[in-house]
């Protein structure tokens, strides 16, 4: 699924091993993610919203095809 | 070892437990299999593997009711199912009670312990069920 959470990561300098510490799962699974490979479940993605101050919407929200 | 807090990684654990655990019950049916060719039924009833094979069949059967009940569409209340069920189960219960009590080299009493232990077995899975069901219902 595509998403802009590179983009806010990179916007409060983070690195994905920072990220993945603050949200308590492997840089791995953040890489994962930011490809697309991988569905974070909505616990997840508010722990990633809370770290990277953005809203569900401003990471996540995509337009029905 | 650290405990996993990774979600992926728990998930890809439980999807390897599963692997492993299909493998494990392939040994084992090939060992229960092995000993029935060479040894005979009695073998394999008698073998501890032949009761790890249905208590853990059992327990799996018992998991998968939880992921049954949620698909299923409901009829009738879980009460209504679970009276019909027991009278069904009883009936059966009591006709296999009288069959074994008629039969050659048993005698009532005998037939009354098969159909007792037939209903209370069979009717434990439903009463799971009934439990499932209304839990389901909240």
């Amino acid at each position: 699924m595509d998403n802009r959470v590179k983009i806010a990561r990179v916007q409060v300098n983070l690195t994905q091993q920072q990220l993945a510490e603050k949200v308590n799962v492997t840089r791995q699974t953040i890489s994962l993610i930011e490809k697309g490979k991988y569905n974070p479940s909505l616990n997840l993605c508010l722990k990633i919203c809370y770290a990277v101050n953005k809203t569900l919407d401003e990471l996540f929200w995509k337009e029905r095809d | 070892m650290k405990k996993i807090t990774d979600e992926r990684l728990i998930l890809k654990n439980l999807k390897s437990i599963r692997g492993a655990y299909t493998i494990q019950t392939l040994g084992i049916l090939g060992i229960l299999g092995y000993d029935w060719i060479t040894r005979g039924s009695e073998a394999v009833f008698e073998s501890p593997l032949w009761f790890i094979f249905i208590v853990s069949t059992t327990a799996g059967l018992f998991f998968s009711m939880d992921i049954s009940v949620s698909h299923e569409t409901p009829k009738r209340t879980p009460k209504k199912s679970l009276g019909i069920s027991t009278i069904i189960i009883a009936l059966i219960s009591i006709a296999v009670g009288i069959f074994v009590s008629f039969s050659s080299k048993s005698d009532s009493i005998n037939g009354l312990i098969v159909g007792g232990v037939l209903f209370i077995v069979v009717l434990i899975p439903y009463i799971y069920l009934y439990y499932l069901r209304t839990k389901q219902q909240d």
